[in-house]
Parts: structure tokens; C-alpha cells; sequence
């Protein structure tokens, strides 16, 4: 059993730490004996749709933001392909935006996203920073996700919030500080504002992600438990900490 | 007459507060400032005054190095110098410096003044800048700087403020370089190729994009993170010309040296202090030192002597083991001081990471951090301490340690006894800003000596 990943423009979308999940995925397929090829495309790479089973996008600085999102509407058909194959996308903050409708910028141009994520950003004020925590049913695991968020945009679900969120916000702001919603979640395609090593402390949400992927090519795998003590410690140290006396939107 | 009547009083509960912390058998290195500034706002540009030169350093890493050892060169040079040498840098830390210099009358008074990047606009808003000194632009706090490009438009525009003033900046950064463009007497220093730099960048890169093209740069080589020999494929930003640099750099046993080339003249420096980014803050200091009329003989001699500040890189004895203990901020930080500290000697180690807001709340960075030289080192056992030890340990996970060499103990005492047990002569600490002082005081009560600078085994080049 072979896992094809491609990580997407990883010399310029890597602010928190994005590569950690990369290496979360990794690890986590090869303890169960599940090859893993990983292979980085940047600007200009042409993208063969067939070839992968996971896409992995993470989070930039605004310029880079700006370089990656010209060369990602080029790739954007190939993308699209690749979705309707049965690839799984991961994508985080910056990514998040890339791959929703658009992003209004605060002088009120419209930067045009894939679409892929049925999901718009408007420009905020404010940052939205901090430690956050969220529910996440699809995981069928009740413990929460947590992880840190620190995003400008405001993301809004279509249809008045018929799109499916990743998840509630049990602290911290979310998708917009407002709602109480995070993420977004379409078919296989993920999108979060959690962003960094988010998969590191969420090993239920890193197993959902290796399970999408695995499905393309091979179904429904079932993956062995593994020992995840250490993981689970910092996921409730984090609400340990955090969780107590606070509500969201903070 | 109001003003001047509220600055006396600013200066004199500043200098009240600094009498009774020292009474106290504290150092305030804010505290004072910090009254005084409540008490009088404008008070830094009172303080300037008679002050000449007024050298501000900023940057992300190497300030506190650079400022004290330039503070020591000017000192050697005859002038009375008032510096923030403990590395306050924020406008109060620099408000206590000028307020316990200002004692000092007359001739000869310069100021050599770390500051903050984040603070830079409000210090060059009040003090008269002569020279600016920049470091570096490299990934740190993200929750606090935000990004890099955002920090170096800030830079740029707190430096609008003092046109007048001569810059001197690292050519080997490119966003540094970049704040020279359109100004006049801006002076560049750069490390030439080194027997460690590479050909391949980091895992993790930022700040590599040219700032007027928006395309990668291309590298002749790297020394670390984006730092080395760039040129735009596209139009004609490259590394600027250098008035100062530092060839054939050296790493031995006796610490590092290179050849210090200036307008016209070529001396060697050796110091003892390791590693390449040392190398830079020689270079730095160096640089402005000669641009402040500083001779290269007392250039040579003061820099031989220097040993580093406190937390960075230091040595002391310990229950039989020879110790070391180094802050760590962020990615680059880290994995150059891995690359220093991490050698073939078997050592245990101790990270010891905080998430408070000194240290920046988001700690996503960690896995920004190249953690070779750490993996392949002799460790016994690596022991993850402070209020995000679970985080730490989750990463080394990942990154290949066995879960039998892990060990997470979140107090720090109990952490540094059960490393003083392991079956090693060796002990390696890494803390973030607000464990370090925590973590000297512990060791203190231990009965640990402090030692001179710290001199790495040799285990290059990688």
C-alpha cells in the first residue's frame, strides 16, 4: 500500500510550521506499514491530477500569499480534477482562503479562489489570534481539536451557513469570530484556520485525513490503533489550560 | 514650563525607583523607565540630549551581542557610553538605560541602544538616531510581528523618521538590504562563502522573494535561514556591495576568527565566542565601531576579550557535569544553536519551552526548527520542561526520537535533578525567554558555578 501526497508551493506556504503535518502524516502511515511518497510542486510545476491522493496546502506571508494564489488558478483545473478523482485536500489558513470563492481584500477588490470549499473571506480589522479548541462530529471521536488560529480574513460559509463547518468553536474565534463555526468541510476536502502542526496534538483528525486519502486508491482501510499518549497529553493540556471560564469569540 | 517641571519629576521617580530596586538587590532594567514614561511620554527625547553618537541596533537576532560589544569597543575608545546591556528593549528598558546614564556630564557621551523591532517606530519617533544598525529579519513571535515583510515595511517607515541618520545593514539579508534602497549613507557588512555554508536552502524559508519582482532570488549560497548570496533572476536587485566584511572565517578549539576587510585595511579578529551567527555580531559590531572612529587595534584587542551576556551560550559546572545553557527563540535561533552546542560529546538534555507572552504565545514554530544536529547527537535522554513540554515532546516524536530517550517533566526543577541523574557528563539546556531567568536561579540554588564563554566540541563542518 503506497500514499501519494503533494505538498503544494512548500517553499513559499510554510508560516507556523506547516511542515509538521507533512511529518505527522508521514509517520503515522509508515508505523502502520503504509508507503508514503511525498513530492513538493511550486510555481510553474505542472500538476498530473491522477497521480496523488492528498493534496497538502498551508499558510503565507501576504507575498507569497499573493505569488502562490496566481500560480494555484493555473493549477486550479487540474485541482478540480483531481477532487472529482477522489484526491483528499488539507488546507490551511492561507490555503483555507485559496480554495474557497474569493477573498475580498479591505479595499474591496476581489481576489478569485478555486471554489473548491463552498466558502467566501472578507477582509478584517483585527487579528483573530489565540489558542482554540473546536467540536469536530464528522472525527466520531468526541474529544475536541485544538490548536492556534491567527487570521485577518473573515470566513463565511455559503447558503447562510448551509455549508458544513469542520467544526464549533468551543473557544477561540473560528471561521469569523461571530458564528461559532470553524473550517469547512466538503467531500474530501478539508479547510481550518487551525493552523501549524495542527495534526501533531489531533491524531483523531490526522487519522481522519490518512483515511480520506487512503480511500482513493484502496477504500475503506481500516488503520491499527497506534500509541498516542504523548499526543493526547498536550491536547488536554492545551484545554487544561485554556478551556476554563472562557466561551467563544473571546 | 509645565513640560519641563513634569519631565524633572519623570526623571527624578525614574531615578527614585532605580535607587530603591537596587536597594532592594533587584535589577530594574524596565521599572524605571517604565514610571518615568508614565509620568512624562515625552521624556526618550529629553534623555537624548547631548548624547553623541546615538547608535540604535534592531533586528531579530544578535542585538544584545552587537549592542554590548559595541558598547565595549566605544568604551575602549574613550567615550562614556550608556547602553540597555541586560537587553530591555522595549521603550521602557531603553528610558531606564538613558535615565541611569544620565548622571554622566558632558563630553564624550554616546549611547549604543538595543531596540525592540516592534518598538522601533516609537524610540526613532523621539531619539535622534545617528547610525541605525539591522541585523537580520528572521521568523520570530509570529503572534506578535506577524509576518516578515509587514515588520520590514514597519522598519522602513520608523526609519523615515530619521533621514538623516546613517544606516549600516546586512547585505546577506535581503530584506534587511532592502531598507538602503532610496536612502542615502547606508553602509552594507556581509560574511563571505564559509566552510559551512550551503548550497541548499532550509527546509523552511522566508523573506526570499526579491521586493520588487516578487520571484524566488536565486542563492549562490546560504550561511542560514535566508541569509546568503542572492541575485534576482529578473531584474537587478542582488546583494549589495560590501564596505565591511569577514573572509575566511575559522572555527577551532580556541573559538572563531576571521579576516575583518574595511576601506583600505584587513585585520584578523578572533574571538571566543562560537558559531556563525557570533561571527556576524563580530562583523556587526565591528562595523559600526569603524564607522564611529573606533581604531582597528582597539577592534582587535576588545574583541578578543569579549565573553558573551547572560543566557547566551553559557557555561557552568554542575554536580560533577560540565553544563550549558543557551536561549532559544525562534527557528533559526534554535537550530544554530543546535549546530553550536549538539556535538559527539553523549550529553542530556533539557527544553525547556514557555508560551508567555516574552516568549510568544504560539509555539507552531518548534517545528520550524531544524532539529539534525540534535538527532544525530550522543543524547541519553531528552528531558521536555515548561508550560508546553508536551508540544515539544510530540515534535521530537515525530522527528525520529525513540519514546524510551523522551522524558516529559513540566517543572523545571524536578526537570534539571532528573537530568543531573543521568548516566552522562554532559548537560545541554535550551529555554525560552521566561525560563532562562528561572532556570539560572535553580541552578544557582543547586550550587551550579558559573564558567567563561562555552567552547564547543568540534563536530563541523555538517
Amino acid at each position: 500500500m503506497k500514499l501519494h501526497i503533494c505538498h503544494l508551493y512548500p517553499d513559499l506556504l510554510n508560516l507556523y510550521g506547516d511542515r509538521g503535518n507533512i511529518l505527522v502524516l508521514y509517520r503515522r502511515a509508515r508505523w502502520r506499514g503504509i508507503a508514503v511518497e511525498i513530492t513538493g510542486l511550486s510555481l510553474g510545476d505542472p500538476l498530473d491530477p491522477k497521480l496523488y491522493d492528498l493534496f497538502f496546502l498551508g499558510g503565507g506571508p501576504d507575498q507569497e500569499q499573493g505569488v502562490a494564489a496566481r500560480d494555484l488558478l493555473t493549477k486550479g483545473p487540474w485541482l478540480r480534477e483531481a477532487v472529482e478523482e477522489g484526491a483528499a485536500v488539507l488546507a490551511i489558513c492561507g490555503g483555507y482562503q485559496l480554495f474557497g470563492r474569493y477573498y475580498r481584500t479591505a479595499g474591496g477588490n476581489i481576489l478569485p479562489g478555486l471554489g473548491l470549499l463552498p466558502v467566501y473571506t472578507e477582509a478584517g480589522n483585527r487579528r483573530l489570534k489565540g489558542n482554540i479548541a473546536i467540536r469536530a462530529p464528522r472525527l466520531g471521536d468526541p474529544r475536541p481539536v485544538v490548536g492556534f488560529e491567527n487570521h485577518g480574513g473573515r470566513t463565511f460559509l455559503e447558503g447562510d451557513g448551509q455549508a458544513e463547518p469542520l467544526g464549533h468553536v468551543v473557544f477561540g474565534f473560528g471561521n469569523n469570530g461571530a458564528d461559532g463555526t470553524e473550517g469547512c468541510i466538503s467531500g474530501r476536502v478539508i479547510g481550518t484556520y487551525l493552523h501549524g502542526p495542527l495534526l501533531a496534538k489531533n491524531p483523531h483528525l490526522a487519522d481522519y485525513v490518512l483515511a480520506l486519502a487512503l480511500q482513493k486508491r484502496y477504500g475503506e482501510v481500516p488503520l491499527a490503533p497506534l500509541n498516542d499518549e504523548l499526543e493526547w497529553e498536550a491536547n488536554e493540556n492545551l484545554l487544561r489550560r485554556f478551556g476554563r471560564g472562557r466561551r467563544k469569540g473571546g | 514650563m509645565f513640560n519641563l517641571l513634569l519631565c524633572s519629576l519623570a526623571v527624578f521617580l525614574g531615578r527614585l525607583a532605580a535607587l530603591l530596586c537596587r536597594l532592594a538587590g533587584r535589577d530594574a532594567t524596565s521599572l524605571p523607565g517604565c514610571i518615568a514614561l508614565k509620568v512624562f511620554p515625552g521624556l526618550l527625547r529629553h534623555l537624548a540630549r547631548g548624547l553623541n553618537p546615538i547608535v540604535i541596533v534592531t533586528g531579530t537576532n544578535g542585538k544584545t551581542t552587537t549592542s554590548n560589544l559595541l558598547a565595549q569597543l566605544l568604551t575602549a575608545q574613550g567615550w562614556q557610553v550608556v547602553y540597555n546591556g541586560e537587553g530591555a528593549n522595549m521603550p521602557a528598558g531603553v528610558a531606564t538605560a538613558m535615565l541611569k546614564g544620565a548622571k554622566a556630564k558632558g563630553y564624550g557621551r554616546a549611547a549604543v541602544l538595543e531596540v525592540d523591532e516592534g518598538s522601533l517606530g516609537i524610540v526613532l519617533g523621539q531619539v535622534p538616531a545617528h547610525l541605525v544598525v539591522v541585523t537580520n529579519l528572521l521568523r520570530d513571535q509570529l503572534d506578535r510581528y506577524h509576518e516578515l515583510e509587514q515588520l520590514a515595511a514597519s522598519i522602513k517607515g520608523a526609519l523615515a523618521q530619521v533621514p538623516e541618520a546613517r544606516l549600516l545593514l546586512n547585505a546577506d539579508d535581503s530584506l534587511v538590504a532592502s531598507l538602503g534602497r532610496g536612502r542615502k549613507g547606508v553602509f552594507y557588512y556581509g560574511l563571505e562563502r564559509t566552510p559551512l555554508s550551503r548550497t541548499r536552502p532550509a527546509d523552511v524559508q522566508e523573506g526570499h522573494l526579491c521586493p520588487s519582482c516578487r520571484v524566488p532570488l536565486e542563492y549562490a549560497y546560504y550561511h542560514y535561514g535566508h541569509l546568503g548570496s542572492y541575485r534576482c533572476p529578473r531584474c537587478d536587485w542582488a546583494r549589495p556591495e560590501t564596505a565591511f566584511r569577514a573572509e575566511d572565517f575559522l572555527w577551532d578549539e580556541n573559538g572563531s576568527s576571521f579576516h575583518f576587510v574595511f576601506n583600505g585595511g584587513r585585520i584578523r579578529l578572533t574571538s571566543a565566542l562560537p558559531g556563525v551567527y557570533n561571527a556576524y555580531n563580530v562583523l556587526t559590531a565591528s562595523s559600526a565601531g569603524m564607522l564611529l572612529g573606533v581604531e582597528p587595534s582597539v577592534i582587535r584587542e576588545v574583541v578578543k576579550d569579549f565573553r558573551p551576556g547572560r543566557g547566551r551560550i553559557e557555561g557552568f559546572r554542575l554536580a560533577g557535569k560540565k553544563g550549558v545553557l543557551v536561549l532559544v527563540k525562534n527557528p533559526v535561533g534554535m537550530a544554530e544553536a543546535l549546530r553550536t552546542v549538539a556535538g559527539n560529546r553523549p550529553a542530556a538534555y533539557i527544553v525547556a519551552i514557555n508560551d508567555l507572552a516574552a516568549d510568544g504565545r504560539d509555539v507552531s514554530w518548534l517545528w520550524d526548527v531544524d532539529l539534525e544536529p540534535l538527532l544525530k547527537s550522543l543524547y541519553s535522554r531528552i528531558i521536555c520542561s515548561g508550560l508546553r513540554a508536551w508540544d515539544m515532546a510530540v515534535c521530537l516524536k515525530y522527528s525520529g526520537v525513540s519514546l524510551e530517550a523522551l522524558k516529559v517533566i513540566p517543572d523545571l526543577e524536578s526537570a534539571l535533578r532528573e537530568a543531573t541523574r543521568e548516566p552522562v557528563d554532559n548537560l545541554i539546556i535550551l529555554c525560552t525567554y521566561t525560563n532562562l531567568a528561572l532556570c539560572r536561579r535553580l541552578l544557582k540554588g543547586m550550587g551550579a558555578h558559573s564558567e567563561a564563554a562555552y567552547m564547543p566540541p568540534l563536530s563541523r563542518p555538517a
